[in-house]
């Protein structure tokens, strides 16, 4: 980093955001800079801070479920089958087959409308106005599809304790299948749009290196850590409802750099319409929901369930005092310990930098904030 | 397809802390370590040496009592690692004493820097060496008024919140908790 | 040690916290309404027309309302075609404010001086039930966001939902269009049957 007498002399502090284009929700991150350089980035929260753990003591526990969707919007559901089988865990609850094959089967769904939506995200922050419009329109037919089951279209409140609410019908099935087949082809465009685009790979190659040991120190997971080179799944790792029956890779990286983390997530996309083909071949019949008793009473003693969320590893921590209303209810979020990394990873770099790889870790604020 | 769960046994020991080994189908965690506060340190630094990484630091609130060792302030510090290459998540929580605070772990684990400011946020408990511990989610004229403080009246004690010691030898799958015909009250 | 720190001892009064940064802020810009810009009734009515088909908003999308505002700027649900053919990230560029998500204590000055910052004349939306009331956070032991955006700055329209359809908040814009022109989409104006350009003398219109 060059910096003339006169940017050292000249040093001043810029606030990028809480309203800004380019960080995804409202965050602030105080840069002092010299010149175009940054020298040290702090991120400040708190903008949407919504005291969700506050309201999990305050109700019972099933009162909780329209909170869990709320905290990422973008990918919802994994958020509301983390909380289901926290309670199902704690409770000795037992679900129905064919409701764990459809909690999967939208599960990835949901998790490929996210990576959509955040490739149109990034490419816009990069300046690139047309893979948006592309990836919106990609996942259209995605809410379409969710929307006739769940009957939202973006915070689903849609497991319910013990399995989930409504079946699917063959209409889901169908035009779930067909999609899969259209959204294939539509990759090959996204490849000649986007990953051969040689100001994108300018823009992402060797920038915003993540090593394996800050990684860790940071305790950052998802597809900023795959990026990296550890193969560190949940879905993998810590297998929970039926993905052991699932024949799926781990994409990882080489480098860490913001081109990895694209192709990661890419490729994750590519896989978990592998999942989605395989549980739909599979999906056998049965109920959708087992009887649970109507006041859940929680048992004395904490409990930790862990889900792979679009942005990372996802765990609730509950401790029970023997009624229906949790004790404490902690919610450890992936954007959070991800972001943490900024104010190590971001010293000295340019300032258009900066805003790739903020793009890169793929961040929702009200997830931070809670 | 699942990772082998039987093998961390032999090789990964916590053993100069008082450790209980948990049945993770019930409780979501292999290893409880009960601290004391001038073994904080020491375990994260054990734990960063044998590779885990930091899932989250937080704490809760009970009643204080009366121990040996003086009267709690009833707060306690909960710390969870785990690792990345097998199935293994470990739990360690600590007694908070009455001046409120705790050893900072963040020269360690540098992402526990912003959970220490998050915890410090909710309840109050001061992470000495920290360097930075200004208000992190809430607002900066709100920064002692610690919100998931419980009210007198709602507080429990730890053992009400605790697992009954009878849970913890019976790991069958006979030993559940209460079955889907209970009387909804 | 529990006596000390009881929640609802010092527990943050956000009654008092609205009325300290209304009172600090720019007073007679929030309360009074810009009067007309001319004083004649037929510019003042082609103005009102052109404000009402170009309203751009400013990307001011807090939390999850806020996807659903991209989806209506996108190529499905099109807000474009209404008018709103860019969203400036500026506020000095742009004169609707579309306050997609919930407002909280630390965001409370944010939104004022964004506000502050519009040139008149500007105008309001208050997206989903955060923006209208605090949606679903407006429960007993709320002690950071602040029910309702209408608290600190006058709204126009409010488009109900959790979150709102995009058809919904174009529902809203036209609403809006309503309020200002006195027609509910007002392009093409010499052929839609109750512009109030019909009702000018002297003007031809096919």
């Amino acid at each position: 980093m060059l910096e003339s007498d006169f940017q050292k002399k000249n040093r001043f502090f810029l606030n990028m955001g809480p309203q800004h284009p380019s960080t995804h929700g409202v965050l602030l991150i105080v840069l002092e800079m010299s010149g175009e350089y940054v020298l040290d980035p702090q991120p400040v929260l708190g903008f949407v801070h919504r005291m969700h753990e506050k309201m999990a003591e305050s109700r019972p526990c099933v009162g909780f479920m329209p909170n869990t969707a709320r905290m990422d919007y973008v990918c919802a559901l994994p958020y509301n089958h983390g909380y289901v089988s926290l309670i199902e865990r704690k409770a000795g609850i037992e679900v129905p087959e064919r409701a764990e094959y459809i909690r999967v089967i939208t599960s990835e769904l949901n998790r490929v409308a996210s990576h959509l939506l955040w490739l149109g995200a990034y490419l816009l922050d990069l300046g690139a106005f047309t893979p948006i419009l592309y990836g919106f329109d990609d996942r259209e037919h995605i809410l379409d599809i969710l929307e006739d089951i769940t009957g939202s279209r973006l915070t689903y409140c849609y497991y319910r304790f013990g399995g989930v609410s409504r079946d699917i019908d063959d209409k889901f099935v169908a035009s779930t299948r067909a999609f899969i087949k259209r959204l294939r082809e539509r990759f090959v465009i996204y490849e000649k749009l986007v990953t051969k685009n040689i100001i994108f790979i300018k823009r992402t190659e060797n920038i915003g290196v993540v090593s394996p040991d800050m990684a860790l120190r940071y305790g950052m997971t998802g597809p900023n850590l795959r990026g990296s080179g550890i193969a560190y799944d949940v879905r993998k790792n810590e297998p929970y409802s039926v993905y052991p029956e699932f024949d799926f890779e781990i994409p990882v990286g080489s480098q860490g750099d913001c081109l990895d983390r694209y192709m990661v997530r890419i490729r994750e996309m590519e896989q978990s319409l592998r999942i989605i083909e395989q549980a739909l071949d599979r999906l056998p019949e049965g109920p959708v929901r087992a009887k649970v008793p109507k006041n859940i009473k929680l048992s004395p003693g904490d409990c930790n369930f862990a889900v792979e969320a679009a942005r990372g590893e996802l765990s609730y921590y509950l401790v029970g005092d023997g009624t229906s209303t949790p004790y404490r209810l902690k919610v450890r979020v992936p954007s959070y310990s991800n972001l943490s990394c900024l104010p190590e990873l971001g010293r000295g770099i340019l300032l258009p930098d900066l805003v790739s790889i903020l793009g890169s870790f793929d961040l929702v604020i009200p997830e931070m904030d809670r | 397809m699942a990772p082998e769960t039987k093998n961390f046994k032999e090789d990964i020991l916590f053993h100069e802390f008082n450790t209980t080994e948990t049945d993770y189908d019930q409780r979501g965690y292999h290893l409880e370590v009960a601290l004391e506060v001038n073994q904080v340190r020491k375990f994260a630094q054990k734990a960063y040496d044998e590779g885990f990484y930091l899932v989250f630091v937080t704490g809760f609130h009970v009643l204080s009592e009366e121990t040996a060792e003086g009267t709690t302030s009833g707060l306690n510090g909960v710390y969870q690692f785990a690792r990345y290459d097998r199935l293994y998540r470990i739990k360690g929580h600590v007694s908070v004493p009455e001046d409120m605070s705790l050893p900072s772990i963040c020269d360690i684990y540098q992402g526990a820097n912003w959970h220490e400011r998050e915890t410090r946020d909710l309840y109050g408990i001061n992470f000495e060496g920290h360097p930075n511990l200004k208000p992190l989610l809430l607002s900066d004229e709100d920064r002692d008024f610690h919100p998931l403080l419980k009210e007198e009246k709602k507080l429990k004690s730890l053992e009400a919140v605790s697992w009954a010691p009878e849970a913890l030898e019976s790991v069958d799958a006979d030993a559940k908790a209460p079955s889907a015909d209970s009387i909804d009250s | 040690m529990g006596e000390e720190n009881k929640s609802s001892l010092i527990k943050p009064d956000l009654e008092a916290y609205v009325e300290h940064l209304k009172s600090e802020s720019c007073r007679p810009v929030i309360e009074d309404s810009a009067g007309p810009i001319s004083r004649m009734k037929l510019s003042d009515t082609i103005l009102k027309l052109c404000q009402a088909n170009s309203l751009w908003p400013m990307t001011f999308g807090i939390a999850c309302c806020a996807i659903e505002m991209m989806g209506t700027g996108m190529a499905r649900f099109d807000i474009s075609r209404y008018g709103s053919e860019v969203f400036r990230p500026s506020p000095r560029q742009s004169d609707l404010m579309i306050v997609a998500g919930t407002v909280n204590k630390k965001l409370a000055p944010v939104l004022l001086t964004l506000y502050e910052q519009m040139p008149s004349p500007k105008w309001v939306i208050a997206l989903g039930n955060c923006a209208i009331s605090g949606g679903p956070f407006k429960v007993k032991g709320n002690y950071n966001v602040i029910e309702g955006v209408d608290k600190l700055i006058p709204v126009d329209v409010y488009v109900p939902g959790c979150p709102p359809r995009p058809e919904g908040l174009l529902e809203g814009i036209l609403k809006l269009q309503e309020k200002i022109a006195g027609v509910r989409h007002p392009l093409p104006q010499n052929r839609h049957p109750g512009s109030p350009l019909r009702k000018v003398k002297g003007l031809k219109l096919k």
